[in-house]
């Protein structure tokens, strides 16, 4: 791969600090994560609930409020201009780029669409400023990108709340993508919606961005969502990317201890043995385990793991993982 | 629009409903008062000497009548119910012969000009700010008037009202403190008595505003605060969308709802008139209307009043409920 990425992602790290009665509290939510997203690529991001990927999400996206603090590293866009990251940017470049360069499509799009205006309204308010032209010219494009996401113009005329949960998700999903931009946030798009639902959008977002050629970077906690859709795909384990790679190698040949455990837990159909769950629970992440986090719950801890961190080792093309025990130790 | 015409006509029902049981509660409270006002009147027309006995049951007659006392309760009650619905409350006991109504005609612009002027500043400009600073959390100023409006809040109307009066009337005399107008100026609309008006307003309107703006401004500063961790404030945030569209249409707008509520709630209390304001600055309202005729045991005033404050309290409430759905599209009639 010679092609510019997207987006690179280099040692970041964002921590929450709060301090309260004199009670100092430094939680390691994004801890030193480099990983690369190639234009025209779903990336995916997976691990269980407070990994820190929605975390990780906010801090590529620039929306870092206390008690969120970046604490180094960047996330570097290649249509922001070099060394810098979106937070912290001038507001002018910002506006410049948001929605026609990068959009976002949240968590819990439920509630993402403003309850007391119109469709049609919030289309005018997120992305008239970029695509210009008249009123009707725009009203036009609207009803066209809606069409391609099957649904009807009428959508524009109703308020958020007179729309079904699937048709609330596709509407955003349109207007994430109606500026046609080069890079778009899915975090957790398809969580909240029922499987048959869940289908139709998975295929709606690959389809749209097969034709714009976007990047996305799509986090969610559902391994078959990830299977399904992504071409990449990194696992995070408390704040720590452990292994990336694409989709299809770490599903094949899971190399981290713990992402096997993730992959061996899936139900395959026609397999009857019974699937047997990690022990113990997610570490605190207000006082992370010594060395590799994942050595207390790991089978195959040795000392080191305790008291030395992982690095990345790439271990084949496009391969990488962060394990002391995965062969190839030899650096 | 069947369901919302049908709402309509039953919100209107229960309006008129309301309004007839508060009128009814009115009229047994201010029958039950030990004070009995035709002999009231006779006493004070006998205290100037010598009445013969048959002039006596002659006046007593007639002022029962025009008192709407004559015959048994059933009877008072019917007539008194006549009496209403020709908008007519008898005349006043404290102001014989004068009828109830002109009493109240005549107070009422001053109340409603004094308080529908401070409710409305004290609305617009507490919700605003109050707005602002849920918005823009570390403006200076917006905090410095938050602290201000915080430590102002709580003091009791009458300390604020009377410091106001102390500070502009004794210490720097520069505005009048009591009255509506200046006593040697004619009343009617002349540039002197508008401009004595206006002087004479000053200090009520002002203590008004003082005590008002501050709980329109905190509720809105908290509203607004939950309102921008929403998550389609959020999104708006990062999808670019200009700051002003942000805050009118996203932030207020969203937050106003509750507020409008409770601006329909104080405008229909104007027609309570501001007792305490209208006794500390001597204003010609519906407030001093009231207490006066409380202390003179002046029913037909005391009714004629309340009845003016049910119909204004129950007729704003109706009208925002008739328009709500048009300031949030979710409230549905119900078919």
């Amino acid at each position: 791969m010679t092609t510019q990425p997207i987006l690179r992602v280099d040692h970041l790290k964002a921590h929450f600090r709060s301090s309260y009665f004199g009670v100092y509290r430094e939680v390691p939510a994004v801890d030193d994560i480099s990983f690369d997203v190639a234009p025209n690529e779903i990336f995916g991001l997976a691990g269980e609930s407070s990994s820190g990927k929605t975390t990780l999400m906010k801090t590529i996206a620039g929306l870092i409020t206390p008690p969120l603090e970046l604490i180094g590293g960047k996330a570097q866009f290649s249509f922001m201009p070099p060394e810098t990251n979106l937070y912290g940017a001038d507001p002018a470049q910002l506006a410049r780029i948001r929605w026609s360069k990068l959009s976002y499509i949240m968590q819990g799009s439920m509630n993402v669409l403003n309850p007391l205006r119109q469709i049609r309204s919030i289309f005018r308010d997120f992305a008239a400023v970029h695509i210009g032209g008249s009123n009707s010219d725009f009203e036009t494009k609207t009803v066209n990108h809606l069409s391609r996401l099957r649904l009807d113009p009428s959508v524009l005329d109703a308020y958020p709340h007179e729309l079904s949960g699937g048709m609330r998700q596709r509407v955003t999903i349109a207007l994430a993508t109606i500026c046609r931009p080069d890079f778009i946030i899915a975090d957790e798009p398809t969580t909240a919606l029922d499987v048959i639902v869940q289908k139709e959008v998975l295929g709606m977002i690959r389809s749209i961005q097969r034709e714009m050629g976007s990047s996305v970077l799509f986090v969610t906690h559902d391994m078959g969502v990830h299977a399904a859709l992504t071409d990449k795909l990194g696992i995070m384990y408390a704040g720590c990317l452990v292994e990336a790679g694409r989709t299809a190698d770490i599903f094949n040949a899971p190399q981290h201890p713990y992402t096997r455990h993730l992959i061996h837990s899936l139900p395959r159909i026609g397999d009857t043995v019974q699937r047997t769950g990690l022990t113990g629970t997610p570490p605190n992440l207000a006082n992370p385990p010594s060395g590799c986090r994942f050595h207390p719950r790991c089978p195959l801890a040795s000392d080191i793991c305790r008291t030395e961190r992982p690095m990345m080792r790439q271990i084949a093309t496009e391969h990488r993982v962060a394990c002391h025990a995965v062969a190839g130790d030899d650096a | 629009m069947p369901a919302y015409f049908n709402f309509a006509i039953k919100r209107l029902w229960q309006f008129v409903l309301v309004v007839f049981i508060g009128i009814n509660i009115a009229y047994v409270i201010t029958h039950v008062t030990p004070i009995d006002p035709v002999e009231q009147s006779i006493s004070a027309v006998t205290s100037f000497g010598n009445t013969s006995p048959e002039a006596i049951a002659d006046m007593r007659r007639s002022l029962q009548e025009l008192y709407g006392l004559k015959g048994d309760w059933i009877e008072q009650y019917i007539s008194f119910w006549r009496r209403i619905l020709q908008a007519d409350f008898g005349p006043s006991l404290s102001a014989f012969p004068a009828p109830v109504t002109s009493l109240i005609a005549r107070a009422l612009p001053w109340t409603f000009g004094l308080l529908a002027f401070t409710t409305l500043v004290s609305w617009s400009v507490g919700n605003l700010l109050g707005a602002l600073a849920g918005y823009y959390r570390n403006n200076r100023s917006l905090k410095f008037f938050g602290v201000l409006a915080m430590a102002l809040h709580p003091v009791p109307y009458y300390i604020v009202a009377l410091s106001l009066m102390i500070v502009f009337g004794f210490i720097w005399p520069v505005l009048p403190i009591t009255g509506g107008s200046a006593m040697d100026v004619q009343q009617g609309w002349n540039w002197q008595f508008v401009a004595s008006v206006f002087h004479h307003s000053v200090l009520p309107a002002l203590s008004l505003i003082m005590i008002g703006i501050g709980s329109w401004f905190l509720g809105m500063r908290s509203l607004v605060s939950n309102i921008i961790t929403e998550d389609y404030v959020v999104y708006a945030e990062i999808g670019g969308v200009a700051q002003s569209r942000m805050m009118g249409s996203y932030i207020i707008r969203n937050a106003l709802a509750p507020q409008v509520t409770g601006l329909a709630m104080s405008l229909g209390g104007i027609f309570n008139g501001a007792v305490i304001t209208e006794k500390i600055f001597g204003y010609p309202g519906l407030g001093t209307l009231l207490v006066d005729g409380v202390y003179a045991g002046d029913y037909g005033l005391v009714l004629g009043v309340t009845s003016i404050a049910i119909i204004g309290v129950s007729l704003s409430v109706l009208v925002i409920d008739l328009i709500y759905p048009l300031i949030d599209p979710r409230v549905q009639v119900a078919s």
